[in-house]
């Protein structure tokens, strides 16, 4: 990528990202970003690192349980060659998955969400905006989102959390400007007005964890819309 | 600037404890390599031996650790038993050259964990391990001399009370790299953990100070 990715992801994200205990669409946002940025990657394997360190270095007391039941009917299974263990692994990665198509563009989409996103609801459009729900159950609203260019997006409120990450070309609001790998993550106090740029349209991975509220004048007809960015 | 989110999150995984040895379980000073020889025994020859020893000091960490997130034994337990399952049968897979036993035992621990949540909530179409971490390795960034970038400015006056915060695992490891000019080979040799983990907390304290210092991550 020849630019660098701004917003990333805070250590508290990437530590409960690394641990597992991160809500799954949440982990789900934080994995496509780590896909894109080769920062986190690294700092995500170096936290991982120290958490299986800690793990394999507790101090355990003498237990109980006796285990030997369940290391015998173990050692009972076959063990997998490497070969076979190699081609499962090649054909889980290697599943060819369609570029997304919208507006009559191609969007090749970060790993994580290649499986999911071969799978998505459909587009729902509104001016220059576009949604279509990821499969990814959970208690957020996982969606892509297209925005064409030269478009705003109504000045809205959060609810609850939404994160978005840029797949795709250029998005700015009152804060800044933010390209492909970069992560934003707004909280239910922060009111903002995206757009894109004249000549460049934008795909973002849209994560909410309640409606939208919209906030200026006759935008607020929108509000009984939320739902469709939700 | 973007603000800190809370997001909801379960326990937290305790402190590092550097003293290795372990005298309640009988396993006494495991050496930084010991984990990885018994798992490449295994791989290569299905060493029995090795597995059971290998066995016999993950499974109750695992439980423990598996108590502590599910928080009911027979999840724990069922959690260990496809976790070492997967250790006995993927074990051609693991590679020492890449990365320590532990690492990759934790991993498929966490995966199994976290399919084992989700498939409780019986959703077919849904998020799933595999997509949140990838199997196997991205492509190796670039030199990483960052450490040493920040030598300098580690012994600057700046640094000390941030350097006093940072967790105590990776305190220690900074002080005996940064005050006390020891190898990572000596830290880790010293404290019993493999050299891995000892490069990681380096790097993970570093982007602390750094994010102490500047605030630049959100």
């Amino acid at each position: 990528m020849a630019h660098a990715i701004k917003f990333h992801p805070g250590m508290a994200l990437l530590e409960q990202y690394a641990e597992g205990t991160l809500s799954a669409d949440v982990a789900l946002a934080v994995a496509a970003h780590i896909d894109l940025c080769p920062h986190c990657q690294r700092l995500s394997q170096d936290i991982t690192t120290d958490l299986a360190g800690q793990l394999a270095q507790q101090r355990v007391k003498k237990d109980p349980h006796d285990w030997s039941d369940m290391l015998a009917a173990i050692m009972a299974e076959p063990a997998m060659a490497k070969a076979e263990l190699q081609a499962e692994q090649h054909k889980a990665q290697r599943a060819a998955y369609e570029p997304i198509v919208v507006n009559q563009r191609q969007f090749m989409l970060p790993r994580a969400l290649q499986r999911l996103a071969s799978n998505h609801g459909k587009w729902l459009t509104l001016g220059g905006i576009a949604t279509a729900k990821l499969p990814a159950g959970g208690e957020h609203h996982v969606s892509l989102l297209y925005i064409d260019k030269d478009t705003e997006v109504p000045q809205h409120t959060h609810l609850g959390l939404e994160m978005t990450l840029v797949l795709s070309g250029k998005i700015a609001d009152e804060n800044g400007e933010y390209c492909a790998g970069d992560l934003l993550i707004n909280s239910p106090d922060d009111t903002h007005t995206p757009r894109t740029l004249a000549n460049e349209d934008c795909l973002c991975l849209s994560v909410l964890s309640a409606p939208l509220q919209f906030k200026k004048g006759l935008t607020r007809l929108l509000n009984p819309l939320q739902q469709f960015f939700y | 600037m973007l603000k800190s989110v809370s997001v909801p999150r379960h326990d937290r995984v305790p402190q590092a404890i550097t003293d290795t040895r372990d005298p309640m379980s009988g396993q006494e000073n495991a050496t930084a390599s010991q984990w990885e020889d018994a798992l490449t025994f295994v791989a290569l020859q299905r060493d029995k031996a090795a597995y059971a020893e290998l066995f016999s000091y993950f499974a109750p960490r695992l439980k423990a650790f598996g108590m502590k997130m599910f928080g009911n034994e027979q999840q724990a337990l069922e959690m260990v038993q496809d976790t070492m399952l997967n250790v006995w049968k993927k074990a051609a897979l693991f590679d020492a050259s890449r990365g320590c036993a532990s690492t990759w035992i934790f991993t498929i621990a966490r995966n199994v964990r976290f399919d084992m949540l989700r498939k409780k909530q019986s959703r077919k179409d849904d998020i799933s391990a595999d997509d949140l971490w990838l199997n196997g390795e991205y492509p190796e960034p670039q030199a990483d001399d960052e450490a040493a970038q920040w030598d300098n400015q580690l012994l600057s006056e700046k640094l000390a009370p941030h350097f006093a915060q940072l967790p105590p695992a990776q305190r220690e490891v900074m002080e005996k790299v940064y005050l006390q000019e020891k190898s990572h080979q000596e830290v880790s040799d010293e404290l019993g953990i493999p050299l891995g983990t000892v490069k990681s907390r380096i790097r993970l304290a570093l982007d602390r100070l750094r994010e102490a210092l500047d605030g630049a991550r959100n």
